[in-house]
């Protein structure tokens, strides 16, 4: 292997690593609204990008600094997050999966379309920190805004971890997610706790979208599925319900990506993520971590 | 005249789409993949018409029965696993096919031009219809030919054991196995069925539009092919035409005043529908418009047995 | 005729059954007790092949099917019902007897018949069974709105459409009235005329030790007891353990 040829593939793995961790974040939330509702949210991806593409109004707009334009980012994914609960989960039948997943498939649609309309399907440029900041090891660089990108994700995990663990709502949350029933008697109101679930994980979201702005530079309605695609399989490499296994398949999935890219180049990318999770589900179909929550 | 041929050919073969899906929901897995061996049988019947200078029955048997051996070789690892987790098998799947394509280059010398699929670019100039003197009355008769024998060989599928054995499955593995029914056996026929089916409709389309390229093959094709068969419910084979019907004329003709919006209209229909009626327009039990045939012809035979 | 070998079944450190060995002998009504959680589903479960064993063998007419994928065990003759009533509710009575049909002899049919339509003779068997089960008058109703006592009958009909030698039975007693115990008592006796043998998993104490021959005792996934009904009535470790399941189902009840 020639020596450039191998710095390309450090560099390349350091950046994927750097940049997983919005990978990670948007497998936290389609796995944690699995572990919740054992249903999956196919809207989620879309209503992380729907949240970052509301905080463009204010960086566009208004002329916001960047900082507060990804704190609205991440409450205008709450709020998406909410809506996505109401109109596709709440009201369809328990009994009858297949309702949920596909209203959700339909909010998708939906969210991509009005992000389509509202921004003509041109991309528009996303404000970043620390773009122009780099540290040098050797011959890797590595990019400042990249590393903002990477310590936003990671503090966002600690204050969810922080939630779950340590506070009232987290406890009763996992309660739920394990024995639902039990929760039930035990006064636990799993319709408040479903809603909050999505207004959790959508608040993550909005971040991850935000993120995947400031790493790209750009926002685009074409980020939609990919980011659904690629979150998806996060998830499910990590095995449905568990959020380490999420945080590490997403780091996992980051570097792949990369790795891949200078392999095979940008057209043949994903092809190869793909087939990596095809991998997963033939040698170990529970996922990284074979959470219980996975085998129903 | 011609505009009207149009339509019926897209809801022709937006309806084999549609049934691809429907077959291998009645088993009730969430098959993600139909839009890839859509693609699988777009690209490869355009190649045999196109690169091979095939008959076009041959091509179309050709690309279906390709698509229908991938179908079968994906069901297997992609059964493994249940329900949502399939979701993601097979919306993964369908991406890989769509990149694929996105990445084959292959033309050949055919009349003094290069032609076949040129990668980003799309696989152009599949004339075989024009180039034959098909008129659209001939393309629009063929297609339904086709959406018809299949409509009745689901039909008659449905009505048989197989098709309760499917529905069985579909409602409760767990008591489906332990009646003795093969579980892989059965998913891994639906979904091969399922594949050759989807195969046909994109063998079709490919020639009807005269050029294919990737990003027609999108995970919202794959949305539209088991948004058909749940929004026109389970019950019936006709509720899937009845969905096509429903979005391709009234949403895309009817509505093509309101531009764009229409698109978001799609969106929230389907999570309208799925509120309101979560088991699909026309609902869970059989519809017995089309059914009375059958109940009273197996009443008689029954009887006719004690 | 089934044996099992030191059957073992661990979910994670819980020992749900531990080394039971038994054996059933052909003809037999075989009961099969035990407080709540014993380990009685769960064996259920193991022997006609939902969950993997642990460790110890399944043996059928001496034969090792500890390894046979479910529904190849039917074909071998063990059909079963379940605990909480599991029926095809998309599917009319009729329908739900028509795709069970699944045994040895169904097997050996062409492709067509077995697929399409069914022969004359097994329409015939689906009408006998609608007959024994009296649902003749249901055939085209969905399953799903059938009343209780109905979906039991047509359960047990389900499980006997593949002509099984072998029938599981999880407590087919649950939530049935005196009257409808009586019958069904009944209609075990006439399964056992028709040559099955069944292995009943049951909690009602009246029905098991009124029916049958003889009696195995879970408790903690281990076998306690086993013998005739009379032996079993007498037997004082059995009495120890059901009063304490007894005392902890009046609690769950009152809960």
């Amino acid at each position: 292997m020639d020596y450039f040829f191998f710095i390309d593939l450090v560099q390349g793995f350091a950046d994927g690593v750097l940049f997983g961790t919005t990978y990670a974040l948007i497998g936290i939330g389609f796995t944690l609204i699995f572990g919740v509702m054992h249903k999956l949210n196919l809207a989620y991806g879309a209503a992380s990008i729907g949240g970052a593409y509301v905080s463009l109004i204010a960086f566009l707009g208004l002329g916001w600094p960047p900082i507060p334009t990804f704190a609205i980012s991440a409450v205008g994914a709450g709020v998406i997050g909410y809506v996505v609960y109401f109109c596709c989960f709440k009201f369809t039948p328990v009994r009858h999966p297949l309702a949920a997943l596909m209203a959700s498939v339909g909010m998708l649609l939906f969210i991509d379309e009005v992000i389509v309309h509202e921004s003509d399907g041109m991309p528009q440029p996303y404000p970043s920190v620390m773009d122009h900041a780099e540290i040098t090891l050797g011959e890797i660089w590595i990019r400042g805004d990249l590393i903002f990108v990477f310590l936003m994700s990671v503090v966002s995990m600690g204050v969810l971890l922080w939630l779950l663990y340590r506070t009232r709502l987290g406890v009763a949350t996992r309660a739920v997610s394990q024995e639902a029933t039990a929760a039930r008697l035990c006064g636990i109101n799993p319709d408040r706790i479903n809603a909050s679930t999505f207004v959790i994980t959508g608040v993550l979201g909005g971040v991850a979208g935000a993120m995947i702005g400031a790493a790209v530079g750009v926002l685009s309605p074409l980020l939609a599925v990919p980011v659904t695609v690629k979150g998806l399989i996060v998830a499910v490499i990590g095995g449905l319900g568990s959020i380490p296994g999420a945080i590490i398949a997403g780091l996992m999935v980051g570097a792949a990506e990369n790795i891949f890219l200078v392999m095979r180049g940008i057209t043949e990318r994903d092809i190869y993520v793909m087939l990596l999770l095809f991998v997963f589900l033939v040698l170990r179909p529970g996922g990284l971590f074979r959470s219980a929550s996975s085998q129903h | 005249m011609d505009f009207y041929l149009g339509l019926l050919q897209i809801i022709g073969v937006h309806t084999l789409l549609g049934l691809s899906a429907y077959i291998v929901l009645l088993t009730g897995q969430v098959s993600m993949a139909q839009a890839g061996f859509f693609a699988i049988g777009a690209y490869v019947a355009g190649m045999c018409t196109v690169m091979f200078g095939f008959h076009i029955l041959p091509a179309i048997l050709l690309a279906s029965l390709l698509a229908s051996l991938v179908a079968c070789a994906v069901g297997f690892p992609a059964l493994r696993v249940k329900g949502l987790m399939l979701v993601v098998a097979t919306l993964a799947f369908g991406e890989i096919v769509r990149l694929f394509f996105f990445n084959v280059h292959w033309q050949v010398e055919r009349n003094g031009a290069m032609v076949g699929p040129e990668g980003p670019e799309g696989f152009r100039r599949i004339r075989y219809f024009p180039e034959n003197g098909w008129t659209s009355i001939d393309i629009t008769a063929f297609i339904w030919v086709i959406v018809i024998l299949v409509m009745l060989a689901l039909w008659w599928m449905d009505r048989s054991r197989a098709g309760a054995v499917l529905r069985a499955v579909g409602h409760d593995e767990t008591a489906a196995q332990s009646v003795g029914i093969n579980l892989t056996a059965v998913k891994v026929s639906a979904m091969t069925a399922g594949g050759f089916i989807a195969g046909l409709g994109g063998s079709i389309y490919a020639h009807t539009t005269t050029h294919v390229e990737h990003l027609i093959f999108s995970v919202v094709l794959a949305t539209f092919a088991i948004a058909y068969p749940i929004l026109g419910g389970l019950s019936h084979v006709m509720g899937t035409l009845l969905a096509v019907v429903f979005v391709q004329v009234f949403l895309v003709e009817v509505l093509r005043f309101m531009g764009d919006w229409r698109n978001m209209l799609f969106g929230a229909l389907i999570v309208l529908v799925m509120n309101l009626r979560p088991h699909g327009l026309l609902g869970e039990q059989p519809a017995r418009m089309f059914d009375f045939l059958r109940s009273r012809s197996r009443r008689e035979e029954t009887h006719a047995a004690t | 005729m089934l044996q099992l070998d030191r059957l073992s079944k661990h979910f994670g450190g819980v020992r749900a059954v531990d080394e039971v060995s038994l054996t059933v002998e052909r003809g037999q009504i075989f009961g099969l007790i035990g407080p709540n959680g014993s380990g009685k589903s769960t064996t259920v479960n193991l022997v006609c092949g939902l969950f993997p064993v642990t460790s110890g063998r399944v043996l059928f007419d001496g034969e090792d099917i500890t390894e046979l994928p479910t529904h190849r065990r039917l074909a071998g003759g063990i059909a079963r019902t379940f605990q909480n009533i599991r029926l095809f509710e998309n599917l009319t009575v009729w329908q739900n007897l028509w795709v069970a049909q699944n045994g040895a002899e169904d097997r050996q049919q062409g492709f067509l018949k077995r697929w399409y339509s069914g022969n004359r003779q097994g329409r015939a068997e689906i009408e006998e069974l609608l007959e024994f089960s009296r649902l003749h008058d249901k055939r085209d109703l969905l399953a799903g709105n059938l009343a209780f006592g109905e979906q039991r009958r047509l359960e047990m009909a389900r499980a006997l459409a593949a002509k099984p030698s072998f029938l599981l039975l999880d407590e087919p007693a649950a939530g049935m009235s005196q009257e409808e115990l009586k019958q069904l008592s009944e209609r075990i006796r006439a399964l056992r005329e028709r040559g099955a043998t069944v292995l009943l998993v049951e909690h009602v104490m009246d029905l098991v030790m009124d029916i049958t021959d003889r009696i195995a005792v879970l408790n903690f996934g281990r076998k306690i007891a086993e013998g005739t009904p009379e032996e079993i009535q007498a037997n004082e470790d059995v009495r120890k353990a059901y009063l304490g399941g007894a005392a902890e189902q009046e609690e769950a009840a009152s809960a």
